[in-house]
């Protein structure tokens, strides 16, 4: 799945109360954390090393020559404007998803909407359906009826963040507490000021995030741009795909892998700690 | 998650709450329903890039090939055995982040760092490190020729490893959201009252977690089964998993292969809903049993 | 890294259904060139005015740095210089282009195609000519095209396919096996050969597989090489000709195959995969559509300096690839002001220089000023690659492209499966 990243769960220490652990346990315990950290850390080792490795040939167990080629080679084959591409794109769908996923959520939690169940299975379907087999087909469609294709890969990618959106937003609504806004109203703020300084400031956190997950889904995307925006949308993702087929210059592929993991790891932590700071005023 | 629900609902009248889930349902019904519709239609004939529409089910008859029997077997086995890792290896991250919190956190970061890499990034590193002359191999001094085919071998290793290590890291962080404060709570009533390690872990923990655990597998395999690029990139060249094989098929020279494209672009759609249907059950089980 | 060569994923029978039941009106207009009635001079004048201020959307295989970068730096500013404007669209597969030219052309769109210029050959040029989606006989009216051998056969026919003017030449190419001297000391000297060494060295040689581009070109190449020759091979496919020549085929390299990189078991993905498994020296040989890349390959150092070429007795496949206009091109005049001027020996010569981009030129060069003949023959000063005069003296004709996809379904049956 592309992304559910939620803070992690509150922290509030227990130590008090925990019955005392054996010694083994906290060695294995330490001992698994240490596996299962070199587990998800393990791949991005040999990334960052080819990404400055100007010479790295066969048996050598590090590269024989550090450099910078690699970043001169990936931004000649245009890493610079498909960065661009690839923003825009991902800019595009998370500006759309996130107010449609953000509207529903709150229709689905707090008005009495006709047939409300069927809606909220509908709009997380995407998650189940394979894109791919979507994409095949829907390319047709688009063909046959002059559909740009960067009209339809955004709609696409856009129904393809929708679930998180909404389920991000679902849970937001369901906490929400809309007495707030009832007095507001009350007291005479008209519904626009109501919304812009009442209601959404109350759920911009998680607004933050169902975006930061809308553009995660278009970021991260190969086989929809691939498909939809037939080669002329030339993405980060589109363009580590035809390296990685084409180029055989390993240094270059792992430079273009490392910007477009870079950016989402960057908001990320910016997200993390904007809430963390809001939380602690 | 509605707790008071019912009641705030009544306040507000029908007809704006429809429109307002309207924006977001237009595009999911207008890709899902023409993306899938177009696809049925063309795999029966009955949507043909050129010439008279005409239905047949040719295409669906050529599905009984072994070429797509053995990609089904192969896309269910990858699906299967990399939703398995990832569940063991994502509980365990979680119940170790859950018991050992707060001062080990680093795990929680690496899980959460890990789910916004995609997948195709996932492929390219994995291939860098464990493909025969990859960081492992150097770093052994591994002859290539006698070093294990991780790589476009015979056992999907590399495959099976990407997906199994994005999926952990997902796994880990529902069942960790979900692991609330009120397991440990039960967890160490339940040590108070002489339970064993074991016997907290099957009665309280397992089950709490067992919802988001079911959730998080459901969706990861059936992401697996409708997944493109990793097999693409890490795979060998036959057995074609559904999507690889359905890809190839769409690109082929020959018009004939289109419809027969779009069948087995369907039948990974049926199998991915199989998968979800199955989960959605199985959460029931889980929701009931408690 | 550039795999100097045309992508040949095509679109093959579609282009052909498509031209033929919905756009025969369009199409039809288009095969037939105008005739001749004009002075070539004032047409042509009339052609580079039309151009003025036009850009032209160049549509061509991507993966190739070296080319992209010759398109976006050489050729681009010439083209300014010209009024035209160049927009370079990158494709992963040359049959999207004519993937859109055929939807566009279905959906009505027969002037303002977003298709301007491809970089084509082969199975690709074939179906979209069969479709009549190309726009027809301007490409020998181009006044560079004085350069030009008209007898050279490379040029007359594209895979089989007579080229009539629908398309203009850009370059050409030579289908060459690499090996590392060191390692393969009594070099095979034909097809037979090799897979006979392949046999007595087990898990040392593999091909891509196909369709992958250069995996497709030594299956035919192979196809030749088994069946006693190019005389052998009837240059259209028939399937009751073919089909003993194909078993044979198939019986040979089927058999081979247990002696192959992981025992034929899998195959590289594509030619970047092979070429990655001969660097790491794994396998020790390698093939390619695109020589100057050898030569660019061992100079830095990524394959090994005593990279050799085979010299097979019964020489290589050679092709020649080309940029065709659809016939619906918004921009054809200009396009055809790009064409022209990649035609131009100033700008073949860049091409050739195998620090640009290392492309065998396709003018002849006793035609050429001869000021301007050395460039157009340049080599790098250290090269493992035979001069392509060398190279070419018994150039394999390209099979047509009806042999393509049987070969390809064949190979895919017979010896991956089986």
């Amino acid at each position: 799945m592309t992304a559910v990243a939620a803070p992690p769960s509150p922290r509030i220490d227990t130590a008090v109360a925990r019955p005392s652990r054996s010694r083994v346990g906290t060695v294995v315990r330490s001992a698994a954390s240490a596996a299962l950290g070199v587990w998800w850390l393990a791949p991005l080792v040999p990334m960052l090393l080819w990404a400055f490795a100007d010479r790295w040939t066969f048996p050598d167990r590090l590269p024989r020559q550090w450099g910078l080629d690699g970043w001169r080679a990936a931004f000649e084959a245009g890493a610079g404007s498909a960065m661009a591409s690839s923003l825009a794109v991902a800019v595009v769908v998370a500006v759309i998803a996130t107010p449609l996923g953000a509207m529903a959520a709150r229709a689905l939690e707090t008005h009495d909407i006709r047939h409300g169940r069927l809606v909220g299975v509908l709009l997380v379907l995407p998650v189940a359906v394979p894109p791919f087999a979507v994409v095949l087909g829907l390319t047709s469609v688009t063909l046959r009826w002059g559909i740009p294709g960067s009209v339809a890969l955004i709609t696409a990618l856009v129904a393809f963040s929708l679930p998180y959106t909404v389920s991000v937003m679902r849970a937001a609504y369901a906490a929400h507490d809309l007495t707030m806004e009832e007095q507001a109203r009350t007291l005479g703020a008209s519904p626009r000021s109501t919304l812009w300084r009442v209601h959404l400031p109350m759920v911009a956190p998680s607004l933050v995030m169902s975006a930061f997950l809308a553009f995660l889904v278009a970021w991260s995307d190969y086989l929809m741009t691939l498909v939809l925006g037939a080669g002329r949308v030339t993405t980060l993702a589109q363009l580590l795909g035809s390296s990685a087929s084409s180029s055989g210059h390993d240094s270059s592929v792992a430079v273009i892998a490392a910007l477009i993991v870079a950016p989402p790891l960057v908001l990320l932590a910016a997200i993390h700690l904007s809430i963390r700071r809001t939380a602690q005023r | 998650m509605t707790t008071d629900a019912t009641e705030r609902r009544a306040s507000t009248p029908r007809g704006r709450g429809s429109l307002l889930a309207l924006p977001a349902l237009a595009p999911v019904l207008a890709v899902l329903v023409l993306g899938l519709g177009s696809a049925v239609l063309q795999s029966v004939g009955l949507m043909p890039l050129a010439g008279q529409p005409a239905f047949t089910t040719s295409a669906y008859s050529a599905l009984a090939s072994p070429a797509v029997a053995d990609g089904m077997r192969i896309s269910l086995a990858i699906a299967a055995a990399s939703t398995a890792i990832a569940v063991v290896l994502g509980l365990t991250a979680a119940l170790l982040v859950h018991r050992i919190a707060p001062r080990r956190g680093f795990l929680a970061l690496l899980a959460a760092a890990t789910v916004p890499v995609p997948h195709l990034v996932g492929a390219i590193a994995t291939g860098l490190l464990l493909s025969d002359s990859g960081l492992v191999s150097r770093l052994l001094g591994a002859d290539p020729t006698t070093f294990p085919q991780l790589i476009a071998g015979p056992w999907w290793v590399g495959v099976v490893a990407e997906y199994a290590w994005k999926e952990s890291a997902f796994v880990a962080l529902v069942v960790l959201v979900s692991l609330s404060q009120r397991e440990r709570e039960l967890s160490e009533a339940a040590a108070v009252l002489g339970a064993s390690a074991w016997e907290r872990f099957r009665r309280v923990t397992l089950p709490l977690a067992s919802p988001a655990l079911v959730v998080s597998a459901t969706l990861s395999a059936a992401y697996v089964v409708g997944s493109y690029e990793v097999s693409w990139l890490l795979g060998r060249s036959y057995p074609e998993p559904l999507p690889v094989l359905a890809y190839r098929l769409f690109t082929d020279v020959d018009l004939d292969t289109r419809p027969e494209a779009m069948a087995v672009a369907v039948l990974t759609v049926g199998v991915a809903g199989a998968i979800a249907l199955v989960g959605t059950v199985m959460l029931r089980r889980t929701a009931a049993a408690r | 890294m550039p795999s100097t060569h045309v992508r040949p994923r095509r679109v093959g029978l579609l282009c052909v259904l498509a031209g033929a039941s919905l756009s025969l009106t369009a199409c039809a207009g288009a095969t037939v060139a105008p005739p001749a009635v004009v002075d070539p001079a004032t047409s042509w004048s009339l052609v580079t005015s039309a151009a003025q201020g036009q850009t032209v959307n160049l549509w061509m295989y991507g993966g190739d740095d070296l080319g992209n970068s010759y398109v976006d730096k050489i050729l681009a500013p010439a083209a300014a210089a010209q009024g035209v404007t160049i927009h370079r669209v990158p494709i992963t597969d040359t049959a999207d282009a004519l993937n859109r030219v055929v939807s566009e052309t279905t959906a009505g769109r027969t002037m303002d195609g977003s298709v301007d210029l491809v970089w084509v050959n082969g199975e690709n040029f074939r179906t979209g000519a069969q479709a009549s989606l190309w726009k027809c006989g301007w490409a020998t009216s181009l006044p560079n095209a004085r350069y030009l051998d008209t007898r050279d056969p490379l040029l007359l026919n594209d895979f089989g396919t007579p080229v009539n003017g629908c398309e203009a030449p850009w370059h050409k190419a030579q289908f060459v096996i690499a090996y590392d001297s060191a390692k393969v000391t009594s070099p095979p000297t034909s097809i037979p050969e090799l897979l006979t060494w392949a046999q007595d060295h087990p898990a040392r040689f593999t091909y891509p597989q196909p369709p992958d581009f250069t995996g497709s070109a030594f299956v035919r190449q192979a196809l030749y090489g088994i069946s006693g020759g190019v005389a052998s091979v009837p240059s259209t496919y028939d399937a009751a000709t073919a089909q003993p020549l194909e078993d044979a085929l198939w019986s040979k390299l089927s058999g081979v195959a247990p002696s192959l990189w992981r025992g034929g078991q899998t195959y590289p993905r594509d030619l970047t995969a092979l070429d990655k498994l001969y660097s790491d020296g794994q396998v020790w040989f390698t093939m390619t559509y695109g020589p100057a890349t050898i030569d660019a390959r061992v100079k830095d150092g990524t394959f090994p300096a005593t990279t050799k070429v085979l010299s097979l007795r019964d020489g290589s496949l050679g092709n020649a690839s080309f940029l065709a206009i659809p016939a619906n091109a918004a921009h054809s005049a200009a396009a055809q002001v790009v064409a022209n001027l990649a035609l131009s020996p100033e700008q073949q010569a860049a091409k050739a220089d195998p620090s640009t981009w290392g492309q065998y030129t396709v003018l002849d060069v006793t035609k050429v000023p001869e000021s301007l003949r050395a460039p157009l023959e340049a080599r790098s000063a250290i090269s493992v690659v035979p001069p392509f005069s060398t190279l070419s003296t018994s150039s394999n004709p390209e099979l047509s492209a009806t042999w393509v996809t049987p070969l390809e379904q064949g190979w895919r049956k017979s010896v991956l499966g089986g």
